[in-house]
């Protein structure tokens, strides 16, 4: 087994650990994206407290806030083919990674419609009747008054969720899944040398959150006038 | 020429307008006075729509609806017809003095953007603020973002501003600059609706005076009548209180 740490061992794992970051990457940025729209419907069916959809919104946010991502990504692994099989879908053949990517979408769902619904929320009220006392429709009111407002509002929390799902990945892995923990998991299965690869993940997970932290920061500067 | 007639609005069940009825003149500059409470704002807010009255109809010119079966579309076309100034400004913060003038022009009124931005400068310098077309309200004192709002209004061309107070959330010295404004809008004859609490300005600038306490109409008539000889009590406590308070003199 040789040394219990090697740090050599560090820098030959590096590259091939870190081929899996676009694994991660496009957990996170499917789910972000895919999360905002859906959170963005989400929200509105909120603020206009649409009948029957409200309260089934409300238990939906509930429930992801409530439990654990990784229950959550069982119940779609095991659960949707399921479901879908009473429709007469059978999805038992789709690749693990697609249920991956519908779990984290709809975590990130529940927690964008509550970023969304406070920060439009949060906008004053002034602000809509002075849009419809020069004429302005409900729609032309929300689009060009109410959201850019509630965008600046909302910035700063979309980019620690962003920092969050990067996290948060890394339990995709207990599906199987080759991510950059997968992988080191993998070799540490191999060379016994679980260690390396691990240090491997968290120092990439490090930089990568740093940046992204960097990144939200600068654009927040940039975007929000005065 | 303007018409509200028998308007009641109700939240819960605290009343507010109990039947309230207003006629302007085309050009006419109507000061609204009275106590807190009595319903001076409900008023404006129902003639915008910005709240729905439960009872009473609204002419504006040829358009007349009932308040509480106006659909959407003859909602817009009142707004079309009015404009507000509000207590607290109300710019739209994510906009610039000349894009708040611009937007209810270019957005609700589809006017080509060459010539919203050539109204919004013209507004914007008649208001003195010539230097000031690329700040944004939180770049602007009170009284300068209630000129932009003013200017705002103006722009649209309604065939009636409604003003709430526009100088009671300013500093006082502030407020000259903003009642000097709105003397410059009378004087072009745009007919206003003014709700205000400075008795030497309403005095001057109005032709017809109304005094509403609890949700109705106590007293109407020219300044001279109001203020030198009203003819109800209520009106007369509430005249010798706010002279008191402001220590004004007509
Ligand atoms: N949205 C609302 N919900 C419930 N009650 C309201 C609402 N708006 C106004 N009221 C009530 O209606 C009454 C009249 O209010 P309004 O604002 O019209 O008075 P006002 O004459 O403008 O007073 P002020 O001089 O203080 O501005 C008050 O008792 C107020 O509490
Ligand atoms: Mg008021």
């Amino acid at each position: 087994m040789g040394k219990l740490f090697d740090v050599a061992l560090v820098f030959e794992y590096m590259p091939v650990i870190l081929s899996r970051f676009p694994v991660t990457l496009l957990i996170v940025s499917t789910s972000i994206i895919g999360g905002t729209l859906l959170g963005f419907l989400i929200a509105l069916v909120r603020l206009y407290r649409v009948p029957v959809l409200n309260p089934a919104v409300v238990s939906y946010i509930s429930f992801i806030r409530g439990t654990p991502v990784i229950i959550q990504m069982f119940l779609v692994y095991y659960g949707f083919p399921l479901l879908l099989l009473q429709v007469g879908i059978n999805i038992n053949r789709w690749d693990k990674l697609y249920f991956v990517l519908i779990s984290y979408m709809l975590n990130n769902a529940a927690f964008m419609a509550e970023i969304i619904r406070s920060a439009i929320a949060s906008v004053p009220a002034g602000q809509t009747e002075a849009a419809h006392s020069v004429g302005l429709s409900g729609f032309q009111t929300l689009r060009r008054i109410v959201l850019p407002q509630a965008f600046f509002t909302a910035f700063p929390a979309f980019g620690t969720r962003v920092v969050n799902t990067l996290e948060s990945t890394s339990l995709a892995f207990t599906l199987g899944i080759l991510d950059m923990l997968g992988q080191a998991q993998a070799i540490g299965v191999r060379t016994y040398h679980l260690l390396e690869g691990y240090v491997v993940v968290a120092l990439v997970f490090i930089a990568a959150s740093m940046l992204l932290e960097k990144g939200f920061a600068w654009m927040e500067r940039r975007l929000i006038p005065n | 020429m303007i018409q509200v007639k028998g308007v009641r609005k109700s939240f819960g069940k605290n009343e507010v307008l109990k039947g309230v009825d207003l006629n302007v003149k085309k050009g006419e500059v109507v000061v609204i006075l009275g106590p807190s409470g009595s319903g001076k704002t409900t008023l404006l807010r129902c003639v915008n729509f910005l709240e729905i009255a439960d009872d009473g109809d609204l002419t504006i010119g040829d358009l007349s609806v009932r308040f509480k079966h106006a659909t959407k579309k003859e909602i817009l076309r009142v707004r079309r017809r009015t404009a507000m100034v509000f207590q607290n400004y109300n710019l739209f913060n994510n906009k610039n003095a000349i894009e708040n003038v611009m937007e209810g022009l270019v957005t609700a009124r589809k006017v080509p953007a060459a010539d919203a931005y050539a109204t919004a400068k013209k507004e914007l310098d008649k208001v003195g603020l010539s230097d000031k077309y690329d700040a944004y309200p939180s770049q602007l004192s009170g009284g300068q973002q209630q000129r932009v709002a003013i200017a705002r209004a103006v722009s649209l061309n309604p065939e009636v501003i409604l003003f709430d107070e526009p100088t009671s959330a300013l500093d006082p010295e502030l407020v000259g600059e903003v009642l000097a404004v709105m003397r410059a809008v009378a004087r072009e004859g745009i007919t206003m609706i003014v709700v205000t609490h400075e008795m030497s300005f309403a005095h001057d600038i109005a032709d017809h005076v109304v005094f509403m306490d609890a949700g109705v109409i106590v007293e109407e008539g020219t300044p001279k009548e109001i203020f030198t000889n009203p003819r109800e009590a209520r009106t007369k406590q509430f005249l010798d209180r706010i002279l008191l308070k402001y220590d004004y003199s007509i």
